[in-house]
């Protein structure tokens, strides 16, 4: 042990530590300064956990607290409150550069060591201050301007005063402040590992090392011996289905017999903290019979091959599903000329910062059943308590969100809740489950790895006639929610465009590996990424231009998506013509650059539609009038970063013609709020801010009624103050299971995108050196909301075209997965249109998912415009990128 | 009564009655609640091996329906006790499969669902 002083916050102290006691351990678990996260395994590689020590920017992770006696620390809770922030903090929340908020306090911290040091920074100053920090909201950009606008401020050249926004002209089309900015810019916000829980055991879980097992026998005697161990759970203390179910329960919440994939869960044990938990699961002995395994969807396909559900079903193909339209043999007969191609995406990781932190605790103890409450950071929180009820086999259940860290669509299915609930109701004690980011990684879904052998047949003027698209998906070990995201990929199959001929089959396949489900798109990125590369290769092979190829077959209103459903509105020949002179202007900077050389300049582009609003979807809202004359809004409208908290006080503000600071929320509890549907499909704004709206229209339909204009008078008349807003969508059939002809989805976003790169063709390296974005979300309720998530999305989609794979067992931390840095980020140009969508709240769609949709296709017809080579495997790492160069 | 005939999807059933068809989900639970009706109730009580709904299922049922369109949810346990007096495990009893198998999806209140 060792004795050392320490000034915090400007608080001299003393503390007797260990030698190998981490400042961030220090900082979390004995001052509860929770500001600064974890997120890399202590391995320094994100810088969630930066504070600035002796005035430089320190990863706290890995400064031994026994290495700074005397040393000055300041945290995030040193800067400012919400109430009085610190200059630093104000350009964070007036740039936009905070969405989920868990790498926010490390970037505020590394940008006020900067700042102390260099107060008028270049942008590659900036780049190198925060080369190892780790966002995946922001792609950078915002961060990068709040460092300039910090920077202002100091210099005196600007007021934080000066930039609030204008509210007093409308809430529409304002980047109003966020109401959560404040609160993760102080360090205030409490994620899930933040949150005190008194009297709290913490678990570890033991987990399959085989792809492919059964297990024999569990012994647990010697784990019960050791220090600090409440107890040990199996599969047999689960009282419930003990199945986890999104589409079909196929998941195990512990393992009782058959191990399909590594790291499945076997055993639980319960101890005083992690590190004793994890000391003791050491110690369980699991008897394991290997069984053969099959990794390989073509392989699981074949006869005779291992069968990974082989006690509920016979076959690894969990969907077949075909989509017919037209006569797709005649169209290719008829065609001047097919280009046909097999594309390869890969397994990505949706890489949110926050680990898969879980509490559970029992509240309101004196009921029948005493309520159990999950906290996590779910954004499907009815969905799950729902899943938890009948996995657990208990009822009064509820879960809670607390602020987010990411998501990315991870958090559409249950990941560490249902152990952590399975451990408070069987320890009956209250259960902390907090993983490390490797475990997090084991025990999480990813994005499907798409196998699409195509074809595309076309006139000789560029008139598309007919696709072929015959695509085998991996699904892992589960299901969740892989055969949506298929669907998905069959109802956004023919992009912008109308195809009239079309054959397409989706098969989906269980395999002894990590399992998808939903991420960022979820399905059409990577059926996208194919149609437009296969338009690409089109324009290429007909000599036309790849701008007026895509124009001259938008779909138009009147004609059917690929399922049949005629659309009422269609909106990408306004998205094609605002990018057109940027196009243009590129492409003679691209061959002023030089086509010769080593480093080949190239331009490529890349378009998208994308579907809002999914057949039978549904959306609840409640509107409360207040004392005040606001009103409180519920619904289960998680806010994992993208903005749905502004997004919904922008709304019920304008619709009930009240100061957004009269309009508090009620959002993240499955107990309190009604049934929204989750954060996914880029749908909140489209379906819940209708449902806000409809609730609205409600309340004040009752007020005039009733002659009220207050609460109060509301009430002395007899009237209820809280009214219900339910946006259904019109009831739709789903895909035939023959022809895949069935409804769509409700509305669409559009945009098109335009990638320069520049491809070293002695390294394969390729750099993206800007992006131009075009998108028309309809009307933009928040632009700066709706910027942050086009950057977002588009640096997601770079790091899916060029970098990121997840393999299972290898991947094991953000360095191992290439996460993308500010070091890659390129200069984002975004251009929105706002065309009003005839069945959106003010005319708005929505904004979250589609930016990628378009990204991926453009960086590759980039590189092929730099260097005469389609790359259709993802990611086109510099090996992928040599080996193409050298055909 | 004659049962009508229900036909299986992928995602789930069809129940072919004589007012039209009725959608459930893969676990047997209506797609949409306002195609629900006392007969239909009735049969999917049938189907879980009730054959006599009394006063009191009939409370819950109503209770659960009341709930779900006033508070666009399934009522929590505490709430459907408030609701209707009952106590939890009472009411668990009363039906086969106990609140969600049982009760809701009798009372015709759909799952809640991810939607993408």
């Amino acid at each position: 042990m060792k004795r050392v002083h320490l000034t915090i916050n400007g608080l001299k102290k003393e503390f007797v530590v260990a030698r190998d006691r981490r400042l961030l351990e220090l900082l979390r678990e004995d001052l509860r300064l929770t500001g600064a996260k974890q997120s890399c395994d202590r391995k320094g590689q994100c810088g969630a956990c930066t504070v600035i020590v002796d005035g430089k920017a320190t990863r706290s992770c890995l400064a031994r607290v026994a290495t700074l006696d005397g040393a000055e620390i300041i945290t995030v809770e040193g800067l400012g409150t919400p109430e009085n922030p610190h200059f630093v903090q104000e350009a964070f929340v007036l740039a936009g550069a905070i969405q989920c908020g868990f790498c926010t306090p490390g970037m505020i911290m590394t940008a006020k060591a900067l700042l102390d040091r260099n107060p008028t920074p270049g942008e590659a100053d900036i780049r190198e201050a925060f080369k190892r920090q780790l966002c995946r909201c922001t792609g950078y950009r915002k961060i990068v301007e709040a460092v300039h606008l910090a920077g202002a401020f100091l210099r005196a050249e600007r007021r934080p005063e000066d930039l609030k926004p204008d509210l007093s002209r409308g809430l529409i089309g304002v980047s109003m402040i966020r109401p959560s900015a404040y609160a993760k810019a102080c360090g205030s916000a409490q994620f899930t590992a933040d949150i005190p829980l008194q009297e709290a055991v913490e678990i570890a879980v033991v987990r399959s090392p085989h792809n492919s097992a059964l297990i024999e026998g569990i012994d647990f005697a010697a784990a019960l011996k050791m220090p600090g161990v409440l107890g040990v759970m199996t599969a047999r203390d689960i009282a419930g289905t003990n199945r986890v179910r999104a589409v079909v329960p196929d998941q195990p919440v512990l393992c009782r017999r058959r191990i399909r994939v590594m790291g499945d869960p076997v055993a639980v044990v319960a101890a005083q903290s992690t590190a004793l938990a994890l000391a003791a699961a050491e110690k369980v002995r699991v008897q394991y019979k290997p069984l053969p395994e099959v990794k390989d969807p073509f392989a699981a396909m074949q006869p005779g091959a291992p069968i990974v559900h082989d006690d509920r079903v016979d076959t690894n193909v969990f969907l077949d599903q075909p989509l017919k339209r037209g006569d797709v043999d005649r169209a290719f007969a008829e065609a001047d000329v097919v280009v046909e191609a097999d594309f390869e995406t890969q397994i990505v990781h949706q890489a949110p910062l926050e680990p898969e932190h879980c509490i559970a605790f029992f509240e309101d103890e004196d009921q029948d059943e005493p309520k159990l409450v999950v906290t996590g950071r779910s954004i499907n929180i009815h969905p799950h308590a729902d899943q938890l009820q009948e996995a657990l086999g208990y009822d009064n259940l509820v879960v809670r969100e607390a602020f987010s860290g990411g998501q990315f669509g991870i958090k559409l299915t249950i990941t560490s809740e249902a152990l952590t609930a399975a451990a408070a109701l069987h320890f009956k004690r209250p259960v902390r489950y907090l993983p490390s980011l490797k475990e997090s990684m084991q025990m999480t879904p990813k994005r499907h790895p798409f196998h699409m052998k195509t074809a595309l047949a076309a006139r000789r003027d560029g008139t598309l006639l007919g696709l072929k698209w015959d695509a085998v998906v991996e699904n892992g070990a589960y299901t969740f929610y892989g055969s949506t995201v298929c669907n998905r990929a069959l109802w956004m199959l023919t992009g912008a465009y109308h195809i009239p001929n079309l054959a397409a089959r989706v098969r989906l396949v269980y395999t002894n590996n990590i399992w998808g489900s939903a991420a960022r798109g979820a399905g059409p990125p990577q059926a996208n990424f194919a149609l437009e590369s296969l338009i690409g290769m089109l324009a290429e092979k007909l000599g036309l231009d790849p701008l007026e190829i895509r124009r001259k077959n938008s779909l138009k209103v009147g004609q059917p998506l690929s399922t049949g459903k005629i659309v009422d509105e269609w909106f990408n020949d306004g998205c094609l013509d605002a990018l057109a002179p940027f196009y243009r202007k590129a492409l003679q900077e691209a061959a002023t650059a030089g086509r010769g050389g080593r480093i080949r300049r190239g331009v490529g582009i890349g378009a998208a539609a994308f579907g809002i609003g999914s057949i039978n979807d549904i959306s609840n809202a409640e509107v409360e009038l207040m004392p005040d004359g606001g009103v409180t809004v519920y619904g289960s409208m998680a806010d994992p970063g993208e903005g749905t908290d502004t997004m919904v006080v922008q709304l019920a503000a304008t619709f009930m013609g009240v100061a957004p600071d009269k309009v508090r929320l009620c959002l993240r509890d499955s107990e309190l709020t009604p049934f929204s549907g989750s954060a996914a499909g880029s749908r909140q704004t489209f379906m819940s801010g209708g449902a806000v709206e409809l609730a609205c229209q409600k309340l004040k339909a009752a007020m005039a009624a009733a002659g009220a204009r207050t609460a109060a008078e509301l009430a002395a008349a007899g009237k209820p103050l809280r009214y219900l807003g339910t946006k259904q969508l019109p009831k739709s059939a789903p895909l035939d299971p023959t022809t895949g002809q069935g409804g769509n989805f409700d509305t669409w976003v559009h945009g098109v995108q335009m990638a320069e790169v520049a491809v070293d063709t002695q390294s394969g390296e390729v750099t993206v050196l800007r992006m131009t974005a075009v998108e028309d979300p309809g009307t933009i309720v928040n632009p700066q909301a709706v910027e942050g998530q086009i950057e977002g999305g588009v640096d997601m989609g770079i790091g899916m075209a060029l970098r990121e794979i997840y393999e299972h067992g290898k991947t094991t931390d953000w360095k191992t997965f290439k996460f993308p840095t500010i070091r890659t980020m390129p200069e984002i140009r975004i251009k929105t249109l706002e065309t009003p969508r005839k069945r959106g709240p003010l005319g708005a769609a929505g904004v979250g998912e589609f930016q990628m949709v378009a990204t991926l296709p453009a960086v590759t017809a980039a590189i092929h415009n730099a260097c005469g080579r389609w790359i259709t495997a993802l990611p086109a790492t510099p090996e992928r990128v040599l080996a193409a160069l050298k055909e | 009564m004659q049962t009508p005939k229900r036909t299986a999807q992928t995602s789930g059933s069809t129940l072919h009655t004589p007012n039209g068809d009725v959608i459930f989900d893969s676990e047997g639970f209506l797609l949409r609640p306002e195609e629900w009706s006392e007969t239909l109730a009735r049969l999917l009580a049938a189907e879980a091996g009730l054959e006599t709904l009394t006063n009191r299922h009939w409370e819950v049922l109503h209770a659960l329906r009341t709930f779900y369109f006033s508070r666009g949810k399934a009522p929590t346990g505490a709430e459907l006790k408030a609701a209707t007096g009952l106590g939890l495990l009472e009411i668990k009893a009363l039906f086969p499969g106990g609140l969600k198998f049982g009760a809701r999806r009798i009372a015709g209140i759909p799952n809640p669902r991810g939607c993408l």
